[in-house]
């Protein structure tokens, strides 16, 4: 049996996308892509958390690049350990990080449009997932009438930005239903941009764990690999929507 | 342009932007989302790829419930977008007629300093000086330097945070930033670097602006000019400077190197014939020039082995700075119509708190109207009149002072000898 500390956790269409890190050399970690038994994405009632232990048999892999780090499974059992967020983010800081964007997947990014977000062409990637620190961070909402979905643009070390990057993150899509629930409720005016570049930006551009792993989509049917935020650290906080 | 035109440069922009996600086009009036041509994801990317091509801010954001996902719809949205409402008619009539004459505020401002704090005795020893050297000869008590992280961009993006905070106003809406800083050398440049920090939006400027100490006034006149004679209406100025890092080399004599501090200070200028805001002061003439005979008095070069050199004559630079900014004074209390006396506050480039003493004396000046930035910060560089000016205006907003707006002159020299001034009320 394998055993992976769960990193990731991403919404991706009605399923939940899955990464956890292994052990991979002197102190170094490598991610690692659960599958499930069938299908790609496991069920929204995935029971686990981010930094919880869990253990699978592999099978053989249907891995396809730039996805190298998918592992097909017989499913996932809890092995009982679990790592608090600074213990997390100390973790996939030991993993595949870039400082940065040409890092990221080992290859070019394209832009189709300015301020747009970035692809890859899927046979130049060679890996569908890396880490980052961020010197900035800003929030774009997006009001559809069917949700609020959140997209962030980020400045990487290198000065680099990644622009439009949707916003995965299962925790922190959760923390925008539960916002946009509050402020329905309390039938008040937010500024929602206002609460998340200043307030919630502020907390995050102020925290010393902050981090970011960015994923790269399934290729589309114009074969691009779209870039997406997988996690963003800190998480965020229940205390938060106290400051709404 | 003709309603037709504008229809058909509306669709072309739908269909490219569409077309972009997808390897064929679908018809204009079929769903994209809900026959699964383009996922939720597509689908915003394809409504920030319209909006940065024809710059309507927010455009689909939010979109409404009963409309259709559909290249018609993109269209419709598109033109509704461009239409000016009834009310804006008049209001855009009025901004073009009135033209030069449109008022640029200040309505957001904002400074921040090296983290760490070094007195003046801590910098003579440091830099073997004699005894009381900066702290009697230069009266500054302690400098301001940048601590093991900070940087030119990192104090900038603090500044900027603040003044966008006081301002109200969102990154979004900067349509270009004005920066200036001497001592950020490397390229991508100063401006460049720093709208990628602030993530500023892609289809905003960012412009360098020189002039050493001088260069915030400098900035400061470029961004009105702009805000003048375009249709943009939010500008971002921006100086900031970390002298402790560029003047930390051999041949920099410790007298002039122990002056110095570090920090950045910005503005948010903006268009009152789009944006007036009552309390706001008015950035209103500049007066500028170069006085070459004191060119020698201050000069920086770098030297063949990347280090630099300096040739700093500092009583000749002191009595110069003096006396140019003197005569600054006088031409914008010409331009200004009112007499030295009856400005509330002199927001000036500070070389040391010395010289600032010899020329309130020299002008008749109250010292009292000049915050002096620099005996706790050091020579700031071009951020000195800037964080002064700051301080004045935070002394006005904690009083709540909004029965006249005070007259303010800004003031400053930078080696050549450049000058520059500019006032506002």
């Amino acid at each position: 049996m394998r055993e992976l500390i769960l990193s990731d956790i991403t919404e991706m269409g009605s399923g939940l996308c899955v990464i956890g890190m292994e052990p991979a050399c002197e102190n170094l970690f490598r991610s690692v892509r659960p599958i499930p038994p069938r299908g790609f994405a496991w069920d929204r009632s995935f029971p686990y958390q981010r930094g919880n232990g869990v253990r699978f048999a592999s099978r053989q892999t249907s891995a396809f690049p730039p996805h190298g780090e998918d592992q097909n499974t017989f499913g996932l059992q809890a092995s009982g350990r679990c790592l608090n967020e600074l213990e997390l983010v100390s973790m996939l800081q030991r993993a595949e990080v870039s400082a940065e964007m040409e890092g990221l997947f080992g290859c070019e990014l394209h832009t189709d449009t300015n301020g747009g977000n970035a692809w890859v062409d899927p046979s130049q990637a060679d890996r569908s997932i890396c880490g980052c620190l961020y010197r900035n961070i800003r929030f774009l909402v997006f009001k559809d009438p069917s949700r609020v979905t959140l997209r962030a643009r980020l400045v990487l070390i290198s000065g680099e930005t990644l622009n439009s990057l949707p916003v995965v993150d299962r925790v922190w899509r959760r923390f925008m239903d539960e916002v946009v629930e509050r402020l329905a409720k309390s039938q008040r005016e937010i500024d929602l941009d206002r609460y998340l570049n200043r307030i919630i930006r502020h907390k995050l551009l102020q925290a010393l764990h902050g981090f970011a792993r960015v994923g790269l989509a399934r290729a589309d049917n114009g074969n691009k690999c779209w870039l997406m935020l997988d996690s963003l650290f800190p998480q965020p906080d229940a205390s938060w929507l106290d400051l709404l | 342009m003709s309603l037709e035109s504008d229809f058909e440069t509306a669709l072309a922009t739908a269909r490219t932007s569409v077309a972009s996600k997808l390897s064929s086009l679908p018809k204009d009036d079929v769903d994209l989302v809900e026959t699964g041509a383009l996922d939720s994801m597509a689908w915003v990317d394809t409504l920030i790829s319209i909006e940065s091509a024809t710059g309507i801010r927010d455009f689909g954001n939010p979109w409404p419930e009963n409309r259709p996902k559909t290249i018609r719809s993109l269209v419709d949205m598109i033109r509704e977008a461009q239409e000016p409402s009834p009310e804006e008619k008049p209001r855009a009539r009025a901004a073009g007629r009135a033209g030069s004459e449109r008022d640029i505020t200040v309505d957001g401002w904002g400074y921040t300093l090296g983290s760490l704090a070094v007195d003046a005795e801590q910098i003579e020893r440091d830099m073997a000086l004699p005894l009381r050297k900066i702290r009697d000869g230069a009266g500054i008590q302690s400098v301001r330097i940048a601590a093991d992280g900070e940087d030119e961009l990192a104090l900038a993006q603090r500044a900027a945070d603040i003044a966008l905070e006081v301002a109200k106003v969102s990154v979004e809406r900067i349509d270009f930033l004005v920066a200036t800083s001497t001592t950020f050398l490397g390229y991508p440049s100063f401006a460049a670097s720093l709208h990628s920090r602030l993530l500023l939006r892609e289809t905003s400027g960012a412009l360098d602006v020189g002039g050493a100490c001088a260069g915030l006034i400098y900035s400061l006149a470029v961004a009105k000019s702009l805000l003048r004679t375009s249709r943009q209406g939010v500008a971002l100025v921006v100086a900031a400077e970390v002298h402790s890092r560029r003047l930390d080399a051999p041949l920099v004599p410790g007298e002039f190197r122990g002056l110095f501090g570090d920090g950045a200070c910005a503005f948010v200028l903006t268009n009152a014939a789009t944006d007036a805001r009552d309390g706001c002061v008015r950035l209103q003439e500049f007066v500028w020039g170069c006085s070459g005979t004191f060119a020698s008095s201050l000069g920086i070069h770098m030297s063949d082995d990347s280090g630099l050199n300096i040739q700093f004559k500092g009583e000749q630079l002191a009595h110069a700075a003096v006396t140019e900014m003197d005569r600054i004074i006088g031409t914008l209390e010409n331009l200004s119509a009112k007499p030295r006396s009856e400005v509330d506050y002199f927001a000036l480039h500070q070389p040391n708190p010395r010289v600032v003493e010899i020329l309130a004396e020299k002008a008749s000046i109250p010292l009292e109207r000049i915050p002096l930035a620099s005996k706790t910060c050091g020579n700031l560089g071009s951020v000195t009149c800037g964080a002064s000016l700051c301080q004045v205006l935070d002394s006005r907003r904690m009083i709540r002072d909004q029965s006249r707006r005070p007259l303010i002159f800004i003031v400053a020299v930078a080696p050549g000898l450049l000058w520059g001034g500019a006032f506002l009320n």
